[in-house]
């Protein structure tokens, strides 16, 4: 579950184990290596090794619900590689980043290894990876295969070093029973920014007596005000990553679709949301609606209202929008078997490697055209909603220290969300600090 | 002044039985009292394993639910699904019994040193040891971090350990009963002609029941619920104690409350049984920790 | 790791000094050493390299992918004017002060525990006891869902008598409270203990000496009981503040560091683990860290000058 990343709502609770760890980390290790410049594309282009290439190579991943579909990629693998050993070295979620930033100070960093969006470009602008740039040039990956928002997520000054491996988007899964209880009724494809806080708002007046809400507001960025922001046409952060896309009209107009819909009773407010977690509200059927990630599917699929779930695109507004994550495999700069992590880095972005990851079921495969059986997983929701969701999708927002404005934004949104503070206010502060943050990368 | 052990053995208590009533009033003040604060002290106990046998729904109802419809206990059987449970508790054991055995070693024969022997820079060194009780773990862990890494000790029940190998806090307590102890005794030996080594295992060592099995509850205590150390050392889940493994559990968004309830009950099990089971020794042996 | 401090004892009170009557000069030749030396091995190693190492640290700013770069003062300077510091400790006193209400109340339970003659003595003291060995993290889980604003059993409670209560841990100020109070919760089982030793070490002798002068109930417990008690009470203040000025773990696991009240209610370990790990500022952290050991050891040595005025160990 836990593979997707990010909200930093997430980011940051499940910062108490990364962080801690953190703490030993980085930094402390004698000579410490990095800090260098970003990493100079190779001289020495990639070219496949010998298929008796012997060598032995780490793969660094976080989630071991994946660990089966990366076991039979690498049987794939082993067919065309006999002689290369891939050990497969599961870090959990909570503390993969740690890890990762005491490994790259030490240049201890796995041969090949999971990226995320908010992580990218940290590394990247530090040298960590190898770029993809001669494995593309040889036509061994072709981009265009993938969605494009995924091969921009992970380019850094038009030099990309990531080959997406997965990805997931943003849509609302509702509760078919409380909306029939309601006597409303349920979203439908194309429906839009009115519609929503329409339904929400008559749930919550029909049902206030049981305590339901119409939704439970999502309060983080990925699947809550980052795609709302779009949706009103603005943007986060822009896409060089300089220019904070706060203080426009368009990012208030984001920001007040969550304030209505806490304001008007339409969701439980802050307080009520930090006590209790929205999807908890959702799956104890305490809320009708809520907006979140196809990840989402298993906490769908395992609670006690798993029979009423359906899911449905996001409401329209200015325009359809939806951030889009994916993880990507890249491979270390420092790594000793570099062909063979290269190799094993295009072996896991072909369609049959990318096939087998949808048909295992862990993921959305990135490869465009192998997802159906992500869709077929769970026959009785619509995850198809998912897939279309492509089409209208921007990147996840990043810059090059992302984590530096990620931690404003909750701690500046969150009294905005709940009327204490003006929406303008916080647009006009958000805008000042996060721009502050972006200068000083 | 008498001996920690001796006092503990109650020999005061000499109050008459006959006066009781009058002296002390009726005992149903006291009672009443003691039964509301017992269940406070109890109640969230209770609710954990209420929580733990219900259903989401019932944990999140309003009026709550006190009696779950059924009871689910295959919320326990969930948790060894989320979580590399017996590994963990593997671990857990583990580390506790190597701090329990190696700090009674350490600790007793560097607190009788403290106590009873004489050498140059013995205060310094005493001075430093206790100093370091002062200090906020938390000031430790960087540099800790980092030695144990250059040890290769990352990920292993060794790394686990190693820094609680060296308590301050127990050399202490041993330090403070061994002067407790009458210097007669060792007297007596050297004029035997017994060196130092031998008065400390001959006569001494069979008088520190009552420390040592204060010390081992304090530690076992420490050691299974310690958090912030184990969870930085230790980077495979399976390699974590469970302390390490809950913090993750309840780092999940997606666990549902039932089955985080399940796992806390199962994570605190194995102590609050050893517990009840020594009570009455691990009572005497705490409010030992109290005497000078 | 030390033994958490909410074990840590104490001042080292009136030890008769033993080792004069030992007899004339001896030497013990090379055994103290190797009694020693293992112990202290270690805790140079393990505790006071690292108190130096984090010193150095302290003057310096970490790179994101290692190395350390020499930044003189800067930390401390920054650290002396930042807000959320003062606000930290001011959050630590309120939380050590409503814990240490918890001494006067363990005073009045361990004398009841106490009495000759009650039955079920023991069953008492292992409930009152049973906080002292749930593991913080796990228990404070538990309380998280009884302060629940929308389905805690707290609030419940609250409105079968007509009070329509608060999002406790999500409301600013009630969040301290609401951990405070779990902190209070877990207060008695030790304190009840250590104080009870030192109810049986008082002379019955002096109660019927007191009871025969005619002394009520209250003055015996103000004449006797409280000034013979008070070495057991200083020490449990003790152990209380320095575990009070450790608080993170219940914080941490009750309101989660993505809570918006968090700044307004962190303590100073959390305001050092926030800047350390959140923020990744390993430097300043190191300051805090410091700062938080000074402060321990300032409020400690106030704490026996005071001890002179009203602990009596005769």
């Amino acid at each position: 579950m836990m593979n997707r990343i990010s909200p930093h709502a997430r980011l940051r609770r499940r910062g108490w184990l990364t962080g801690i760890a953190a703490l030993g980390l980085a930094g402390l290790l004698a000579g410490c290596a990095g800090g260098g410049s970003p990493a100079e594309p190779s001289g020495d282009g990639y070219t496949p090794p010998a298929k008796d290439f012997a060598a032995e190579i780490t793969y660094g991943v976080w989630d071991q619900t994946q660990v089966d579909a990366i076991n039979a990629n690498i049987e794939g693998f082993n067919k065309e590689y006999p002689n290369i050993k891939v050990n497969v070295n599961v870090t959990p979620w909570g503390d993969y980043w740690t890890k990762l930033q005491t490994q790259g100070s030490s240049s201890t960093l796995p041969d090949i290894f999971w990226m995320n969006g908010p992580n990218f470009q940290l590394y990247a602008s530090n040298g960590m990876f190898e770029p993809i740039t001669s494995i593309v040039d040889g036509g061994y990956i072709k981009p265009a295969d993938y969605p494009k928002a995924l091969i921009d997520l992970y380019t850094l000054d038009g030099v990309s070093y990531g080959v997406p491996k997965d990805f997931d988007t943003i849509a609302v899964w509702y509760n078919k029973a409380l909306f029939a209880k309601a006597g409303v009724e349920v979203p439908k494809a194309g429906w839009t920014w009115d519609d929503i806080q329409t339904k929400a708002k008559a749930i919550s007046t029909a049902l206030s007596g049981d305590g339901i809400y119409g939704i439970a507001a999502a309060t983080d960025g990925q699947s809550g005000y980052y795609d709302t922001i779009l949706q009103a046409g603005g943007d986060v952060i822009s896409a060089d990553g300089k220019k904070t896309g706060y203080g426009t009209p368009e990012a208030a107009a984001g920001i007040q679709f969550w304030t209505d819909l806490i304001t008007s009773g339409a969701s439980p407010n802050i307080q009520q949301l930090s006590d209790t977690p929205a999807l908890t509200w959702f799956t104890s059927g305490k809320a009708a609606m809520f907006q979140g990630g196809s990840w989402q599917r298993n906490a769908m699929v395992q609670s006690d209202i798993k029979d009423d779930v359906q899911v449905v695109e996001l409401p329209k507004g200015e325009r359809q929008a939806t951030v889009i994550h994916g993880v990507a495999n890249v491979v270390s700069a420092k790594s000793a078997n570099k062909q063979a992590a290269q190799a094993l880095q295009v072996y896991l972005a072909s369609k049959a490697a990318q096939e087998q990851q949808g048909e295992m079921g862990a993921v959305i495969p990135a490869f465009n055209g192998t997802q159906q059986a992500f869709v077929d997983s769970i026959p009785q929701y619509d995850l198809q909603v998912f897939l279309d969701a492509i089409a209208y999708s921007f990147p996840y927002p990043v810059s090059k220290n992302t984590s530096a404005w990620a931690g404003l934004e909750a701690e500046i949104l969150l009294p905005a969300f709940n009327g204490d503070v003006s929406v303008d206010k916080a647009n006009a502060e958000l805008a000042t600090k996060v721009q502050a943050a972006l200068d000083a990368e | 002044m008498t001996s920690p052990a001796v006092r503990m053995s109650g020999s005061r208590r000499a109050h008459g039985r006959g006066s009781e009533a009058k002296r002390y009033g009726s005992h149903l003040f006291a009672h009443i009292v003691l039964v509301l604060g017992g269940f406070a002290m109890a109640l969230p106990f209770l609710w954990q394993i209420i929580m733990s046998l219900s259903s989401n729904a019932e944990v999140t109802s309003v009026p709550p639910t006190f009696f779950p419809r059924e009871l689910r206990f295959d919320n326990y059987l969930a948790v060894f699904d989320v979580m590399p449970f017996f590994s963990q508790l593997g671990v857990s054991i583990w580390i506790t019994v190597i701090r329990v055995v190696v700090q009674i070693i350490l600790c007793t024969f560097a607190g009788y040193a403290f106590a009873r022997m004489r050498f140059r820079g013995r205060g310094l060194m005493l001075a430093l040891v206790l100093a370091i009780l002062m200090v906020p773990s938390q000031v430790y862990l960087l540099s800790q971090y980092q030695i144990v890494q250059n040890l290769g000790l990352l990920d292993t029940v060794a790394g686990i350990v190693a820094p609680g190998l060296f308590s301050a806090f127990g050399t202490f307590l041993m330090r403070q009963f061994f002067l407790g102890l009458p210097v007669e005794l060792e007297e007596a030996a050297r004029l035997d002609g017994a060196n130092p080594f031998q008065i400390f295992w001959k006569i001494m060592l069979p008088l520190t029941g009552p420390a040592v099995s204060a010390l081992a509850i304090l530690v076992v205590l420490f050691s299974w619920n310690e958090l912030l150390w184990p969870l930085v050392v230790s980077t495979r889940s399976d390699a974590a104690p469970l302390s390490v493994g809950l913090a993750a559990l309840a780092g999940v968004p997606t666990v549902n409350y039932p089955v985080l309830m399940a796992a806390s009950v199962l994570t605190m099990a194995p102590i609050l049984i050893l517990f009840i089971i020594l009570q009455r020794r691990v009572i005497e042996g705490l409010a030992f920790t109290g005497i000078k | 790791m030390t033994l958490s401090l909410r074990t840590v004892r104490t001042p080292v009170v009136s030890t008769p000094d033993r080792r004069r009557s030992a007899g004339p000069a001896r030497t013990d030749g090379w055994w103290p050493w190797a009694f020693v030396a293992p112990l202290f091995l270690g805790v140079c190693v393990f505790y006071l390299w690292p108190i130096l190492q984090t010193v150095y640290f302290s003057f310096t700013k970490f790179g994101v992918f290692g190395g350390q770069t020499w930044i003189g003062a800067a930390n401390w300077a920054r650290l002396v004017q930042d807000p959320d510091f003062y606000r930290a400790i001011l959050n630590t006193l309120i939380y050590s002060a409503i814990v240490l209400l918890g001494i006067p109340v363990a005073v009045f339970l361990a004398s009841l525990i106490n009495r000759p003659g009650l039955r079920f003595a023991s069953l008492y003291r292992v409930l009152f006891f049973l906080p002292y060995i749930a593991m913080p993290v796990a228990i404070s889980l538990v309380w998280r869902m009884m302060f629940n604003g929308d389905f805690g059993i707290i609030n419940y409670a609250l409105s079968l008598v007509g009070i329509d209560g608060p999002h406790w841990l999500s409301t600013p100020g009630l969040a301290l409270i609401s951990v405070s109070l779990v902190g209070f919760w877990g207060s008695f089982g030790l304190a009840i203990l250590i104080l009870g030793a030192g109810l049986k070490n008082i002379p019955v002798e002096l109660y019927e000496a007191a009871e025969l002068d005619g002394a009520t109930p209250w003055r015996r417990f103000r004449s006797v009981t409280v000034p013979l008690l008070s070495p057991s009470v200083f020490f449990v203040t003790i152990i209380t503040i320095i575990g009070s000025f450790q608080l993170f773990d219940a914080l941490y696991a009750m309101l989660g560091p993505n809570n918006p009240v968090m700044p307004a209610t962190q303590s100073l370990v959390f305001y050092f683990y926030e800047n350390g790990f959140i923020r990744n500022d390993k430097g300043f952290a190191a300051a805090i860290a410091l700062a938080i050991l000074v402060i321990i050891g300032i409020v400690t040595v106030i704490q026996f000058r005071l001890q002179k005025r009203w602990v009596n160990y005769d």
